[in-house]
Formats: structure tokens, sequence, C-alpha cells
């Protein structure tokens, strides 16, 4: 039992499109310095939640406390606090990856952030192509970019759906320390992911969701090997 | 065990190559499946089989109505129509080539990416755009006046007989413009072939204007071989007109094959323009000082780095000064061409707005920043978009119309204004209502399906035209301030419906249908 308070806390979150529940009544705690991933299969509601949390999609019903704002009540400050990588896409496919970096400093009142800015994209090996427009970038530089763009500003959340789809050993390096660092500052990261393998190099502690619902939360170690993907897949089914 | 094939193995057969004429057959085929396959994702069918209808009886009631009317066929009104006929071919033919060539070859039957997975055939290809070359109002619009005229020119007793005529040359003239049109496409596709198009652009229309400035422009049209077949339409001989029947019907199914050639060369060359735009590399510019303009520098680069766009955008903007400076229109007949143009510039993009971030959008809502101010850097940059391709109309069209009166000039400023915010207010209405998840890569790709595309342009066009004729006769008035009055009083209307939807705007969850709607291209 962790005594200090959740840096993100959800409470019986529902999310509906039309007839469809995407969530239906997921629970969720996370704390400063650590790192969860959100797993389960196709339609298991991850990049639902992940949407909930990063203050793109409202909730239909729940409570979500991003930083200690609610989500749906103080929008901008809880996505002042948050740094997100969609699941899809993430880029405006005619603006370059330093117009994105800019539009974000902008917004987020960043101050001398270039210099970071150029170190994140040197150490995803994107400094060369920083003023071609994403519109041409393959599927893992896209991802990649998405995942420095979630990380400049050193948000107190940092979200990641899907950050190693299709993503070179070199990227998944570079993402894994991107997490590494935002924990050793006290960050709060979850990670949604169908890479249990990475999940667990990732993440201090797994979530496991199902139809919408969360099904398991164990520590990360507990999905290790031969033996955690059996766990795992029992979740699944 | 073995793991490759050896030198002493047989040669394993190559695959035959198929037929031509079954290749032909085959593309045909895929032309129906591929209909079946976008009629199957039409979201209200009943609305849409409506609408089909409505267009049908219209364009009956217009190819028969005007023949029954007074003095229809006669020697007066109708026999001056019956002489501008060949012209009004021609010009229909010049129509459908710069539509056709504007959107790269006309437009996709499936979207360039879904398409790329299926084995769909450039032949299958041409075949869609040339079906869905009628669903464009300008088409549909000089398709209309030429049976209307038509009708009203030959009157009642030659109507049928010559409609068949109108109907197969609408076909063969579509026909012909999409061969050109892939033509071009494959020219522009070649080094220095973008250049290439240019300049022919820039001839023809020293050419055009060097007739029209010499006065022989009229003797040209008066040489056109489209008299022949306007002749075939009124003939009582029913073997002149089965000639011209049969020789647009042959010239229309020669032209339909003819045009998969060109298409199969466009095909197998690489877009230049679009591969440009998607490697080139621009330089930072300085920080903006506030969020809208940082959001109005973003969307502006969305806007006018887009291939259709920028292509759209110069043929509207030139095109229809350039007919005016051809025709000769005067300041107080101006008023029309904000209108056209602005109503076109929301169909290159504005009609489906969210459309511009594309993946995009997912990413740019979880940015800090009202939802106010992301919606007037939109509502700002279409605006601009608008008013700097209508500017640049009035600039052409303005060459040869002399010194404007001041009532005309009031006149035209506030048809600038009014349709702009007029066309703004129904592209961020519709933007809102029904998003739609379309990359705006290619030439060819436009911002909504067929079917929509043909409702909102006829609602713009309807809308414009009527202010654009509203404003037209205030021109005449004497008092030049009265236009800026009623211009203040229909901007405030059009504001007030801008409003609105801006308010709609801030609830999170229609917006959030909009985003993920969007964000799936």
């Amino acid at each position: 039992m962790n005594d200090r308070p959740p840096i993100v806390d959800v409470r019986g979150l529902h999310v509906r499109f039309g007839e469809v529940e995407a969530v239906a009544g997921v629970d969720l705690v996370a704390y400063a310095g650590q790192s969860s991933a959100l797993l389960g299969r196709n339609g298991a509601g991850k990049s639902t939640t992940m949407r909930v949390l990063a203050g793109v999609v409202p909730a239909t019903a729940g409570t979500v406390i991003v930083a200690g704002y609610d989500v749906r009540h103080e929008p901008l400050m809880a996505k002042r606090a948050v740094g997100y990588c969609p699941d899809v896409g993430g880029l405006v496919p005619r603006a370059t990856p330093w117009e994105h970096l800019q539009l974000t400093a902008r917004l987020r009142r960043l101050r001398d952030w270039e210099d970071r800015a150029r170190d994140l994209l040197e150490r995803f090996e994107l400094g060369d192509v920083a003023h071609r427009v994403t519109a041409g970038f393959s599927h893992g530089m896209g991802r990649r970019l998405s995942v420095v763009l979630a990380a400049l500003h050193e948000p107190d959340v940092l979200l990641l759906d899907e950050p190693f789809d299709g993503v070179d050993p070199i990227g998944v390096e570079a993402t894994l320390e991107v997490v590494s660092d935002a924990r050793a500052r006290g960050a709060c990261v979850l990670v949604s992911t169908h890479l249990r393998e990475l999940a667990v190099e990732a993440c201090t502690t797994v979530s496991v969701l199902r139809g919408g619902s969360r099904v398991a939360t164990m520590a990360s170690t507990e999905m290790l090997g031969e033996e955690g993907a059996r766990a795992y897949r029992g979740l699944l089914d | 065990m073995p793991t490759a094939v050896s030198s002493t193995d047989l040669v394993p057969e190559r695959p035959r190559r198929r037929h031509p004429v079954s290749n032909a057959i085959r593309a045909v085929a895929d032309v129906g499946h591929v209909l079946r396959f976008r009629a199957g994702t039409v979201r209200h069918r009943g609305l849409s089989a409506l609408g089909s209808l409505l267009l049908l009886g219209v364009t009956a009631a217009i190819a028969i109505v005007p023949a029954y009317v007074e003095g229809a066929g006669g020697p007066d009104e109708a026999f001056d129509v019956l002489v501008v006929l060949p012209t009004a071919l021609a010009g229909f033919v010049v129509l459908a080539i710069v539509s056709a060539a504007a959107s790269g070859g006309g437009r996709e039957l499936i979207p360039r990416d879904p398409a790329s997975i299926h084995p769909i055939s450039p032949t299958t290809d041409h075949l869609g755009a040339l079906l869905l070359a009628p669903l464009n109002i300008a088409w549909l619009i000089q398709a209309w006046a030429l049976m209307g005229a038509t009708a009203f020119a030959v009157g009642s007793s030659y109507v049928y007989q010559a409609q068949v005529v109108v109907l197969l040359w609408l076909v063969a003239g579509t026909a012909f413009a999409q061969v050109l049109a892939w033509t071009l496409e494959g020219v522009r596709r070649v080094p220095h072939g973008i250049v290439g198009v240019r300049m022919l652009n820039v001839v023809v229309f020293g050419v055009a204007l060097g007739l029209q400035l010499t006065d022989q422009m009229i003797s040209v049209f008066d040489s056109l071989p489209t008299r022949w077949f306007v002749l075939g339409m009124i003939a009582d001989d029913g073997g002149r007109w089965l000639a011209s029947v049969g020789v647009v019907l042959a010239g229309a199914l020669v032209l339909a094959v003819v045009g998969a050639v060109p298409a199969h060369i466009a095909a197998h060359r690489v877009p230049r323009d679009e591969l440009r735009v998607e490697s080139g590399q621009y330089a930072s510019r300085p920080s903006p000082r506030s969020d809208l303009a940082a959001m109005v520098r973003t969307d502006r680069g969305s806007v006018w780095r887009a291939v259709p766009m920028r292509r759209g955008v110069a043929v509207l903007a030139i095109g229809p000064g350039i007919v005016a400076v051809l025709g000769n229109l005067q300041w107080g007949s101006m008023t029309i061409l904000p209108g056209l143009v602005a109503s076109g510039g929301a169909l290159l993009y504005g009609v489906n707005a969210w459309c511009l971030d594309s993946r995009g959008t997912l990413w740019r809502e979880s940015l800090p920043v009202s939802p106010r101010t992301v919606f007037d850097a939109r509502a700002l940059v279409l605006a601009e978009f608008l008013l700097v391709a209508s500017l640049l109309t009035v600039a052409v069209a303005a060459i040869r119309a002399g010194v404007p009166s001041l009532p005309e000039v009031t006149a035209l400023i506030s048809t600038l204004l009014v349709v702009t915010v007029q066309v703004v207010g129904a592209s961020m209405r519709w933007s809102f209502k029904r998003p739609y998840a379309v990359d705006l890569r290619s030439s060819r790709a436009t911002p909504a399906p067929p079917s929509m595309m043909v409702a909102y342009s006829a609602r713009l066009a309807l809308s414009t035209t009527v202010t654009g004729l509203f404003f037209s006769a205030l021109s005449q008035a004497d008092d030049w301030s009265l236009s800026l009055l009623i211009a203040v009083a229909m901007l405030s209307w059009s504001g007030i419906r801008l409003i609105r939807v801006r308010r709609l705007w801030d609830d999170p969850a229609e917006r959030a249908r909009v985003v993920t709607t969007v964000a799936v291209a």
C-alpha cells in the first residue's frame, strides 16, 4: 500500500461511444516515480483510457484526477501536466518536427527548450529530419517523434500509447531511457502496449484490461518469462 | 534438404501475361466491385437515394421544360441561343479539361492509401474518375446550362433527338478531358515536367488573350467543328442525326478506352509535386508571440503545403479571372466572382476543416490551449485562404474592366466580405457536424465523399450566387453606402451563426467525436 497520494487516480471510468462501451468501469491509480503498464487485447479499452487521461476524450461516467486536477473540470490544467503520445499517428502531416516542438513549447510556455529538444531529437535519431514535414516519415519515425513531443516539457504524467509499435531497437532503447529519466525525476509514467516483455522492462507495475475493465494489477516481475506469459495469457481469456 | 533452386532444376514457369482485352474486362468489372464497396460506406442511404432522384429529376426537367416555354425553337431569342450552342459545346469541354487537370486526373473512386492494398489497375482508376466527373457542381452547372439552352434553342419538335446528342457530347467531352488530364499528369511526373505544364498554361492563356485582344475569338468559335453536331441535333433527316449520334458515341467510346493509356503511364511515374512537399525542408522561424499565432501558423502550413490546395487555389484564383478578362466582365457583374471562388476554395478542404491535422488531431487536442483558440485559428486560416483567392480573381478580372464607380467598389468589397464569412460559417458548421477521415496528401483527394461534395457545392453555389447577384443589383444604386449597410446586416447574421458553431465546439464530448473521427485517416 502506498501512503503517498496518487498522481493518476481513476475511479469507475466509463466511456461510451453511442452503443459501444469502450471502457466499462476502470479503476486505476498510479504514483509519482512509478511507471505502470496497461496491457490487454485489441479493444480492451487501453487507448481510450489513455485518451481520457490526456483530456482528448471525456469520460461518460466516473472521476479522473491527473496531477491533482479533475480532467472534466480543469482540462487545461490537466493537459499542462501531461505529455501524451497517442496510439495512432500523432503528428500533423504537413508540419516539421521542429514546428511540432515549437508549438508545444509555445503552448506550454517553455523557456530555453531548444537544447533539450535538439538533444531528444538526436537521441531518437531524428536530428537530420528536424525540418522535414512529417508526411513522408515512416511509421517508426512517427512513433519516435511522438515520444519526443510527449517528453519535451518533462511532464508530471507521461502517457505513452503503443510507443514501441514498429520502432527499431535504437528507438526502443531511447524510449526506455525517456521512461527511466521521467521516473528518476519523480514523474508518473503510464505505458499502454501489446508487447508484454517491453512493458515488463519499462514498468514497475502492470494492469491488465479486458473488455473495458481492469482485471488485474501486479508487479511487473510477475509477468516475467514463460510463467509470466502464461499468467498474462490466462488473464486475456 | 534443398533450400534453393539448383542450376540443374527445371526453371519455374513464369506466370503468363494476361491478354490486354481480358485485362480491360477485369478492370471494368473491378469498377463495379469498387462502386459497390463505396456504396456500402454511404452513411445515410435513404437520403442519398432521395438526393440522387432529385438530381435526376432536376436534370430531366432542365433538359425538357425549356423546350415548351414560349418562344422556344423560334426565330428570335431561341435562334440566338442556337447560334452560340457550338461555342457552348466547346466551352463545356474546356471546363471539363480544367477540372480534370486541376485534380490530377479526376476524383478517386477509392482513396489512394486504402486502395494500395488492392490490385486495382490504372484502367479501373481511370474509369472510376470518368464516372465521378459529373459529381462536381461546376460540371453539373455547365451540363445543365448546355441542356437547358439546347432545349430552348431547338424547341419541342427536336428536343428529344437533340438531347441524345448533348448527353453523348457530355460523355465524350468528359472522356476527352480525362485523356488530356492523365497526359498532363504524366508530363508533370517527368523531370522538369511541372515547369513544362506551367509554361503550357501560360502559352494557352497568352494565345486566348491574343485572340481576344485582336477580336479573332469569335471567328475561332465560328470555325469550331462543333457546329456539325448542332446541325445534327436539328436534322429532319434521320440519317444525318444518326451520323451525329454515331460519331459522338464512337468518339466517347474511343476516348474512354484511350484514356487508360496515359492513366497507366502516369500511374507508373512518381508524383513529383507531392514528393517535393513531403521531402522538402522548411527552415525554422522565430517562435510565435501568442497561442493564436502559433495555431494559425500550424494551420497555414497544413493548408499551403498541401498539393491539392495549392493546385486548386491556383486554378480557382486565376481561372475565373481569365474568363472574366476574355468575356470583358464589367465591375457591376464582378460581384459574382468572389462567391464562385470562395465556394470552390471551401470545397478544397473547408467543408471538412478538421481533417487538416489528419492523424495529428489527437496530439493537437492534448495540447493545453483553449478550444476557442483552436476554432478561431482554423476559421481565420480558412477565411484568409478564401480571401486571397477571391482578391486574386478580382485583380485579374479588373485588368480590362476600366475604372469602377464608388457604388461598384463598395458593392464588390461588401460581396467579398459577406461571401467569405458566409462560406466560412457554412464550412465550419459542416466540418463540425459531419467530419470525415481524409488524407489530403494526394492531388486527387477531396475532403468528403463525392455525393456530399455535390450537396455541399450546390448549397454553397446557391447561397453565394444569390449574394453576388444581390450586390450586383446594389452596385447600380446611386447611394454607395447602401451596399455597406446591407453587408453589415448580412455579416452580423453570418457572424452569429459562426459563433454558434464555436460554442458547440466548446463541448468536449462533441469535440472528441470530431477528433476521433478525423484522426483515423
